[in-house]
């Protein structure tokens, strides 16, 4: 049968079939509503429940202090200090939002009846929202200790003198704005209790993750907890960790003996889920007269949320991907972590290589602007050619591969480049004409993930019906692994892909996991589950070859079948288990990380007298070494440009001035790109296999967010002929281009 | 969130929808704004009147040089061309598509965007530059309030709560009316940062009517009356209308600030928007 659907997810998910943790009906199930702090910084005086528990349909409510044994949030610790992260809070709020009580109802409607009953009292701090506010310590979220949580650095300092010989050295300053990952399906935790067991449902990146987490903060032996991982509504980063609420709803469904779940709101998701970005920057970038470069140096403030946490150190990732694809001999990166009153900074698609290719790549449009060269030219002289690779960064990267030329000569051609120039001439000798900008940006990231999570756990099983069951540590949020892999697998192994089915999300299916985080996915699992698949038929050849007595070279493995390689009577899967019993392989597979790579290109049109932007064209060319699925990674490279296009136009979180972000609208206030705002998009492909696994993938599916931003503000910034980019900072929102363009 | 718990009323006549008020209901119509205030827990209503089933409030008529709009009446009504004659109709489709998107214009409904006076409203703005009038009904009886008077502030009319504003009546617009509507804001489906609805009379070469609306330039809709002074006797020309844009910005509006469109800023929006709404309703 000819399937009508492209991928095998869609028939479930397009047809409202699909089944997301909100979806699960458990009897007896409660469902909780945290009671929030309105205010962003302040004295806990009191949060008493007891009007809540009097509400009907209210089961129980919480205040940090009726739960005295409640586990804090792990991984706090940084250097020599622990501040400590209540998933209650004790008696500091130290962001807005941060639950104050929990309480479960029969239903959402129930428990939040009995929330408006909480009766709380905050006596308000100055809060601070800016790293530069915050590390001056004046106002300390931890009295006694500073906000500033870590210092770090890439790459060695750049003396002075290499400042002054230069022929050309730009500085600015950029701002990388605070974004909501913004996944359709908020955060979801179901927990119910079962004997001895307790299974956790929860949309999910990392559930061998959770599942040790939760047993560590639960005191519970691993094997006594299950997640599952059902479809998830997208994740961008932001379903990776473990949450107070989540700490909250397993301890307290353990202790009630009930299941409890947290099905978390928009409402809920802008103030208190993970945001990404949040760095303000300083760039030097030096070049001598011919356009060389010579030196570069970044500067990071990140502001990284009320606690340390795993996002303290995500800043490093900026530094570590400084020197971005240029042969710059000198760079060096520093980075201060500060704590600030939100919620805390975390991956967000992209995931600190935006935050490395933005400030990077508007600086080498000023730097062709001050030398009179063309953008593209510039880049030309300065991308590192195939021929260096692997490439060892001044900031610590070894590059695995890469084509950048290749990349950028493909963007400039399926722009029509040179065409576009021509018409940017035309207008500019027109004074009636809006004008028009052509925006470029080439970058590199890294996908496959850090020392310590290179691995994952994959297994191949044939069975007696002729199935064979895939299983891998990742977890999809929408990236099409149930089409992808076994597809992959079915080609190693010369089987109909209808005949391969995937497992994954399950930590009862597999010894451990890593997840999906990082573009790991394709280039880990993947690898893993192809060295699986041919480690299969590795084993059936030798159960072959001891069945027909016959040494292994003389059996060979062609179309899901063993043979003898003189004869013609093949054996396939479903008659070697029956006969030699069954066909497992199990593995922990580990690969290097591998550098994507590409140029992205944009064209604008300004209106300077309103300030507003009208993109007319985006080029995306991406490298991501072998493409297992063409059209799934442009669906990737699609979707990312379309959040990249939210980071430079749109998305943002402004401030009251209590601290306390102005989002009370949802998204009619926290504005995302929806089919209005979507220009025309190109997508060209590069082929540079990674040498580091057979299968050679690398990444996809973070490009857009990274490439696409700068290309955009670049464009603006060429448009109004600007010669101090710093006075444009993301998102380019009408006022802030009528400034700039003033 | 939830809107907490509520009681549920569906009056079959205008009489017992009035009664409902009287006893505290709070009106639900195309419901685009009120659902998602309960949701948000804004507003807890004890009880709500849902009015889609009242026979008649759905009328739009056309008598004597009037236009009448009855509360059930969707935005979606006025997309369709020639669903209200002459340049009304035509004013009334250039500012309808600009009303939030399909799902929404499909369920809200015109009297309701009156009803509820978000400061953004395309509606509001034009009710009070066209002299419309709107009708209350309340057990006390029916009285009728022009919208120069009706609008208050931010989500306050004089609209009292046991009143239902069941009907709002705008005079037709001369044929020889030149209309333009104009908005601007940050994505396609967002509020307008400022809107502009213009309706110029141009006769011998000399204006001599002029109703400029404005939406989200001050706490509530505006007309901007200075500005239609400054065209009233003049000739159309380019000049004419970026001094009449300049004199609303200065001084018909009173811009709020906003994130992302702090008052210095959105002054200049209304200046230019304000010009170039004149321009297109009577090309030059």
């Amino acid at each position: 049968m000819v399937d009508r659907w492209l991928r095998r997810e869609d028939e479930r998910l397009l047809t409202g079939a699909g089944r997301f943790v909100a979806d699960l009906r458990v009897p007896g199930c409660l469902d909780a509503v945290f009671v929030r702090s309105e205010v962003a910084h302040g004295v806990l005086r009191e949060a008493d429940c007891s009007a809540a528990r009097e509400t009907p349909g209210v089961a129980g409510a919480w205040s940090a202090a009726d739960l005295p044994g409640l586990p804090p949030m792990p991984d706090t610790r940084q250097g020599e200090a622990t501040r400590e992260w209540p998933s209650l809070v004790k008696n500091r709020v130290r962001y807005p939002g941060e639950a104050l009580a929990v309480v479960l109802g029969d239903d959402r409607y129930r428990a939040e009846d009995g929330a408006g009953r909480v009766l709380v009292r905050i006596d308000p701090l100055p809060a601070v929202v800016t790293a530069e506010e915050a590390a001056g310590d004046e106002v300390r979220l931890f009295d006694g200790l500073s906000n500033v949580a870590l210092h770090g650095e890439a790459g060695q300092p750049i003396d002075d003198e290499v400042w002054e010989r230069a022929a050309v050295v730009v500085e600015s300053d950029y701002r990388q704005q605070l974004l909501m990952p913004s996944p359709m399906e908020c955060r979801t935790i179901l927990c119910v209790p079962e004997g001895d067991r307790l299974t956790v449902w929860s949309g999910h990146q990392a559930p061998h993750r959770l599942r040790s987490d939760l047993a560590r903060l639960l005191g519970r032996p691993e094997k006594s907890i299950r997640v599952v991982v059902p479809d998830t509504g997208g994740a961008f980063g932001s379903k990776s960790a473990v949450f107070p609420e989540f700490i909250v709803v397993a301890w307290l469904a353990e202790r009630l003996g009930r299941p409890v779940r947290w099905i978390e709101d928009r409402r809920e998701s802008l103030l208190v889920a993970t945001r990404g970005r949040g760095q303000d920057q300083h760039v030097r970038l030096a070049a001598d007269a011919d356009g060389r470069l010579v030196a570069y140096e970044l500067t990071v403030e990140a502001d990284v949320g009320a606690y340390p946490h795993l996002g303290v150190a995500f800043p490093m990732q900026t530094a570590w991907m400084a020197t971005g694809p240029y042969t710059t001999p000198q760079v060096h990166a520093t980075v201060r972590s500060v704590l600030t009153n939100t919620m805390m900074t975390y991956p967000y698609r992209g995931a600190g290589r935006p935050e490395a290719t933005s400030p990077l790549e508007r600086t080498m449009d000023v730097l062709a602007r001050r030398l009179d060269l063309d953008p593209a030219e510039l880049r030309r002289r300065n991308l590192i050619p195939p021929e260096q690779f692997p490439y060892r960064t001044p900031t610590g990267r070894v590059y695995d591969s890469g084509d950048h030329l290749a990349a950028l000569d493909l963007a400039l051609r399926t722009l029509d480049y040179d065409g576009w120039r021509a018409e940017q001439a035309r207008r500019r000798a027109d004074p009636g004409a809006l004008p028009v900008g052509v925006g470029l940006s080439c970058y590199v990231e890294r996908s496959g993930g850090e020392r310590g999570s290179l691995h994952d756990y994959v297994g191949v099983e044939a069975g007696e019906d002729g199935g064979v069951v895939a299983r891998c540590g990742a977890s999809s949020s929408g990236q099409s692994h149930a089409t992808v892999f076994p597809a992959l697998v079915a080609e190693t192994l010369g089987v109909d892909p209808a005949r391969v089915r995937l497992v994954e999300g399950d930590t009862d299916e597999l010894p451990g996991g890593v997840g999906s985080f990082g573009s790991r996915s394709a280039q880990i699992d993947g690898a893993g589950l192809q060295h699986a698949a041919t480690l299969l038929i590795e084993e059936a050849r030798e159960r072959a070859a001891r069945m027909w007595d016959l040494p292994v070279e003389e059996t060979a493995w062609s179309d899901g079948a063993v043979h003898p390689v003189r004869g013609t009577a093949a054996m396939g899967l479903s008659e070697l288990v029956k006969r030699t019993g069954p066909l497992r392989i199990d593995e922990r597979y580990e690969a290097d990380m591998a550098f994507p790579f590409g140029t992205h290109a944009a064209v604008v049109e300004v209106d300077p007298d309103l300030g507003t932007v009208r993109v007319l064209r985006l080029v995306a060319v991406d490298d991501c070494g072998r493409a297992l699925d063409p059209a799934v990674v442009r669906g990737q490279a699609f979707g990312s440009v379309v959040q990249g296009l939210g980071q430079a136009l749109y998305e943002g979180v402004p401030f009251g001035d209590d601290g306390v972000p102005v989002l009370g609208n949802g998204l009619l206030d926290y504005l995302l790109p929806t089919y209005a705002e979507i220009p025309p998009i190109e997508l060209g492909e590069t082929r540079t296999p990674t040498p580091r696994t057979p299968l050679g993938a690398k990444g996809a599916g973070e490009s857009g967010c990274i490439g696409t931003p700068p290309a955009i503000v670049n464009a603006v910034a060429d448009a109004l002929r600007l010669d101090h980019p710093d006075r444009l900072q993301m998102p380019l929102t009408p006022d802030v281009v009528w400034r700039a363009a003033a | 969130m939830k809107p907490t718990a509520f009681d549920y009323l569906a009056p079959g006549t205008v009489g017992e929808a009035v009664d409902a008020l009287a006893a505290g209901a709070q009106v639900l119509a195309g419901g685009q704004s009120l659902l998602l205030e309960m949701h948000l827990q804004r507003v807890h209503p004890n009880l709500v009147a849902d009015i889609n089933h009242i026979p008649g409030l759905d009328a739009l008529t056309v008598a004597d040089g009037t236009l009448t709009v009855g509360a059930l009446v969707r935005h979606k009504t006025f997309e369709s061309p020639g669903a209200v004659p002459g340049p009304l109709g035509d004013l009334f489709g250039r500012a309808v598509a600009n009303i939030a998107h399909p799902p929404i214009r499909a369920r809200g409904t015109m009297v309701g965007s009156l009803a509820w006076a978000h400061p953004a409203s395309e509606w509001c703005a034009l009710a009070v530059a066209l002299d419309a009038v709107v009708e209350l009904r309340s057990t006390r009886g029916t009285r009728e309030v022009p919208a120069g008077d009706y609008f208050l502030g931010p989500f306050r009319t004089a609209r009292e709560p046991d009143e239902l504003l069941t009907a709002v009546r705008y005079p037709l617009l001369a044929p020889d009316t030149g209309v333009a509507f104009t908005e601007h804001r940050r994505t396609g489906f967002s509020f307008a940062q400022v809107a502009v609805g213009a309706a110029l009379t141009i006769r011998d070469g000399v204006i001599t009517e002029a109703r400029i609306g404005l939406a989200n330039c001050a706490d509530r809709p505006l007309r901007a009356h200075a500005a239609e002074r400054a065209l009233v006797g003049s000739g159309p020309s380019s000049p004419v209308f970026a001094r009449a844009g300049e004199t609303a910005a200065e001084q018909d509006a009173a811009p709020v600030p906003e994130p992302y469109a702090d008052v210095d800023y959105r002054r200049h929006v209304i200046a230019v928007l304000v010009a170039r709404t004149l321009r297109e309703a009577a090309p030059v």
